[in-house]
């Protein structure tokens, strides 16, 4: 009677699930002699019904012993194939598609970057430091190939047609503001070279690697002509285009996870018992670690319990004290971290104005916002720890609060020095002031200001690799030396470093942006990060088996990778509004780079467009006029109202069937007490009726 | 495909292919793994498929599967005779469905044979608390043990009998978004 139950239940699930179902039952029943082949041959009925293409019954995923599922493989490979053409087509078809995700899941496997150095840690310390440095080969792999893409567009060519001679000679220009002196007169001392290699200028500046080195060439041969400005910035643009197509892939991977999974924190216990051992831990540590782990995450859960109780406990005026407390609390938080931005401002300032100061000192100058911007993301979290004891919130809440502060005052420095920069070069925005009226921006302090900039964001990303590779040195070596050699109280106190997953990952997307930012004006900064992020894993990989100890704190390795790529795509956005401006509002230098001539580098594209063959104006025109944009438009809002209300009945579905199985569960166990009733009134002896599934 | 080995004919090895999410050269590979366990127990040629069945206590020293809390009872809900003697079929199913490829029915129907101590088909709190003590190496508290499995149960049951059946694991399962990472064994 349970599976005549069994049955009609499972009648309500979709056809394809059916064989499975019966399986498990039958699996349960822990007697295989009973497998009944002739229900699950190919030519049943029931398989017809299911999609096509799965004709071929998936032997991997049944829950049988292996024997008995090569005794299947082989009565299915001795049936004489009584289908049709198509269906041994498809079969066949099957097979090969199969044969052939093999062999390149083998090649992708053999190919893949750092595999198994990736393994190795995710073994000793778990999978959140694992998603960090997924995280950082994703970039590795992401900057590698817009360097290849800037290089074949824009590099070669550039060094291919250097000796032509740049077709627009009309100057628009007032004469003032075509004065650019690349290298100074006079005698270069040898160790200027050294100087100007950390700070861009010098040899560096009037090269390859800043805007104003590439010219405004336009070859026209018979049946080829380059237009490298063009050029340009079509790379620029598609660059942009091609990163957020990646980050956007990346995260639909991870949302997709996360929705199928229901995204909640439901049933944490379970989850903690049932998924928190991670099988492919390695090594007689990491398991001690991992025990010691789970055991910290349940206390955590424990506490947290523990305070919820208390905080509902509270009086009405301890309530109104804490309260008052925590608003001043965040708003202690919000001056740090002004005050921060006011010296990273301020910092710009005094750099830029004294930046023709020379030797050890200059070097210092130059680096000055990079220095301020390293100590305040470095203080502000660590004073903002402390101001959050006080805050007295959950730990979960104090981490996600903690994070966000971190990420503001990261993103937002960035922004700052831009800021200042942005003032020093167009005067604040006003075209009419006395320095700036010539040639609508500071053309005295700044005579090619896209190479100044460039030049700032090359000395930010090679700032943070020194620094990196500084406190590699002498500070994490040497604790753990200290802390592993000498037993006094400090030692113990300071214990072994951790590795703490979110600070390191906004270290890395502050470095991504830094490189957004100053790819139009740097053309080689994918490359030179590209190497940063190498060397960066290499450093992060020895602190890691050296100087660290596996964190007690764990950081979810599944919700993490959607944080990472969010804060990343947040990065992105700034660094697209920091191009599209300088594209469009401000004026191109006039004494270099590709767009010299030209009002903003976006004119570029109107003057080129007028050049294109009349058809190919009339139907880019077409395509840019209402005529066509507007029923696309409809259409796209059609097509996102279907998906909208497509995945709000799957999520209704979803919840019906939850709701379903909690009341078959109930009836299962009703039924299975009347036939105890029964059996009893009957006086019929019998077997374990005990429902199995 | 033009490797000449003759360890398995190439039936053997397709089968061993369509049952497993193995391809030919892990299959190989595993099969070496297998003999090295025990090399005089182990023949090197599986043409006529030879009756082997290696101990429990040679499968559970293998680097992988040393140090895992769980060790016997993932051997032993593999072993046809429930004892954890493993033939080289079984071996291979283990870590087929223990591979990352192996869909998540699948390693949910594993996982609740593992966690499933008196094999009777459900989870009751004693099996709860053997797993919870394999976890936390009995670091816990008794108390504190009580009181996680009785949330764990809360959590979980839905049909109210107090210990939890397949259909409740599952469902526990299928929104555990961290189970297919580390139910997951490399070999």
């Amino acid at each position: 009677m349970a599976n005549i139950l069994l049955s009609e239940a499972s009648g309500t699930a979709c056809p394809g699930e059916l064989p499975s179902l019966r399986l498990r039952r039958t699996w349960s029943n822990q007697n295989y002699s009973q497998f009944n082949w002739t229900s699950h041959s190919p030519d049943n009925a029931e398989e017809e019904r299911t999609e096509e293409g799965d004709t071929d019954w998936d032997l991997r995923e049944k829950p049988l012993t292996m024997a008995l599922k090569r005794a299947a493989w082989q009565v299915q490979h001795s049936q004489a194939p009584v289908v049709s053409n198509k269906d041994s087509w498809k079969r066949k078809k099957t097979k090969t598609f199969r044969k052939v995700k093999n062999n390149s899941r083998e090649l992708l496997y053999v190919l893949s970057l750092w595999r198994k150095s990736l393994q190795k840690i995710g073994g000793n310390f778990g999978g959140g430091v694992q998603s960090y440095f997924v995280f950082l080969r994703f970039l590795v792999v992401l900057n590698f190939v817009s360097f290849l893409l800037i290089a074949a567009f824009v590099l070669i060519p550039s060094i291919v047609f250097r000796s032509v001679e740049s077709s627009y000679t009309n100057s628009t220009g007032p004469e003032g503001c075509r004065k650019y002196e690349p290298h100074p007169p006079g005698l270069v001392l040898f160790y200027n070279y050294f100087l100007d290699l950390l700070s861009g200028t010098g040899f560096m500046e009037y090269s390859y690697l800043f805007y104003g080195y590439y010219s405004n060439t336009m070859v026209e041969d018979r049946d080829f002509s380059y237009n490298i400005p063009l050029a340009y910035l079509f790379t620029a643009l598609f660059y942009f285009g091609f990163c957020l197509l990646c980050i956007i892939l990346r995260m639909g991977r991870a949302v997709r996870v996360a929705i199928a999974t229901g995204g909640g924190d439901v049933g944490n216990y379970s989850m903690i018992v049932f998924t928190g051992w991670d099988y492919s831990c390695l090594g007689d540590q990491a398991t001690k670690l991992k025990q010691k782990n789970i055991h910290y995450r349940l206390q955590v859960d424990l506490e947290e319990q523990r305070i919820k109780r208390k905080a509902a406990a509270l009086t009405l005026c301890e309530k109104i004290t804490l309260y008052s407390l925590r608003v001043l609390m965040g708003i202690l938080s919000l001056g740090l971290i002004c005050s921060a931005f006011i010296c990273i401002g301020l910092a710009t300032n005094f750099s830029q104005e004294n930046s023709d100061k020379e030797g050890i000192l200059g070097l210092i100058l130059e680096y000055l916002p990079s220095i301020v911007i390293t100590t305040g993301n470095f203080l502000v979290p660590l004073l903002c720890d402390q101001i959050a004891k006080v805050e007295k919130y959950s730990p979960s809440n104090t981490v996600i609060l903690a994070l966000l502060r971190a990420v503001v005052l990261r993103l937002l420095s960035l922004v700052v020095l831009l800021y200042t920069l942005w003032n020093q070069i167009t005067c604040g925005g006003d075209n009419k002031s006395e320095e700036c009226n010539l040639c609508q921006y500071n053309h005295k302090d700044y005579p090619c200001w896209e190479t100044r900039v460039g030049q700032e964001m090359y000395k930010l990303t090679l700032f943070d690799v020194l620094i990196h590779f500084a406190l590699l040195i002498l500070v994490e070596f040497p604790r753990r030396i200290v802390v592993d050699h000498s037993s006094s109280k400090l030692a113990r106190w300071l214990g072994r470093q951790e590795f703490v997953v979110p600070a390191n990952v906004l270290l890395l997307v502050y470095g991504q942006t830094v490189v957004w930012t100053g790819a139009l004006f740097c053309p080689l900064l994918p490359l030179i990060n590209t190497i940063k992020f190498i060397c960066l894993f290499y450093f992060k990989k020895i602190t890691l088996f050296y100087n660290c100890q596996p964190a007690h704190k764990t950081f979810r390795s599944t919700n993490s990778a959607f944080f990472f790529l969010l804060v990343l795509f947040i990065g992105w956005c700034w660094a697209t509004a920091v191009m599209v401006y300088s594209l469009a509002v401000i004026h191109p230098s006039f004494s270099c780079g590709p767009f010299r001539f030209f009002r903003t580098m976006w004119s570029i594209i109107p003057t080129s467009f007028y050049s294109l063959h009349q058809s190919s104006q009339e139907f880019l025109f077409f395509v840019g006029s209402q005529a066509f944009l507007i029923p696309v438009f409809v259409l796209a809002v059609v097509g996102l109202c279907y998906f909208i209300s497509l995945s709000a009945v799957y999520g209704n579905s979803v919840a019906l069937m939850r709701l379903q199985l909690k009341r078959e569960g109930r009836d299962k166990q009703f039924l299975v007490k009347q036939i105890e009733e029964l059996s009893k009134k009957l006086h019929i002896p019998t077997h374990n009726t005990t429902v199995q599934n | 495909m033009g490797n000449k080995q003759t360890i398995f004919t190439d039936e053997q090895l397709d089968a061993y292919q369509d049952c497993t999410f193995f391809t030919r050269k892990e299959i190989l590979r595993l099969h070496a793994r297998y003999h090295e366990l025990a090399p005089h127990l182990v023949p090197m040629d599986y043409t006529n498929e030879p009756d082997c069945k290696l101990p429990l206590a040679l499968i559970v020293n293998m680097p992988e599967l040393k140090e895992n809390p769980f060790r016997n009872r993932i051997v032993e809900s593999f072993s046809e005779d429930g004892m954890g003697n493993l033939s080289f079929n079984e071996f291979v199913d283990m870590f087929s469905v223990l591979s990352e490829m192996a869909p998540r029915e699948l390693k949910a129907i594993y996982a609740f044979k593992i966690y499933d101590y008196n094999v009777d088909n459900y989870l009751c709190k004693e099996d709860l608390k053997k797993t919870l003590n394999k976890l936390t190496k009995e670091e816990l508290t008794p108390e504190e043990v009580d009181l996680v499995c009785d949330k764990t149960i809360e959590e979980a049951d839905l049909d109210g009998d107090n210990k939890l059946s397949y259909s409740d694991f599952e469902n526990m399962i299928t929104r555990a978004p961290d189970f297919l990472s580390t139910f997951h064994i490399r070999i």
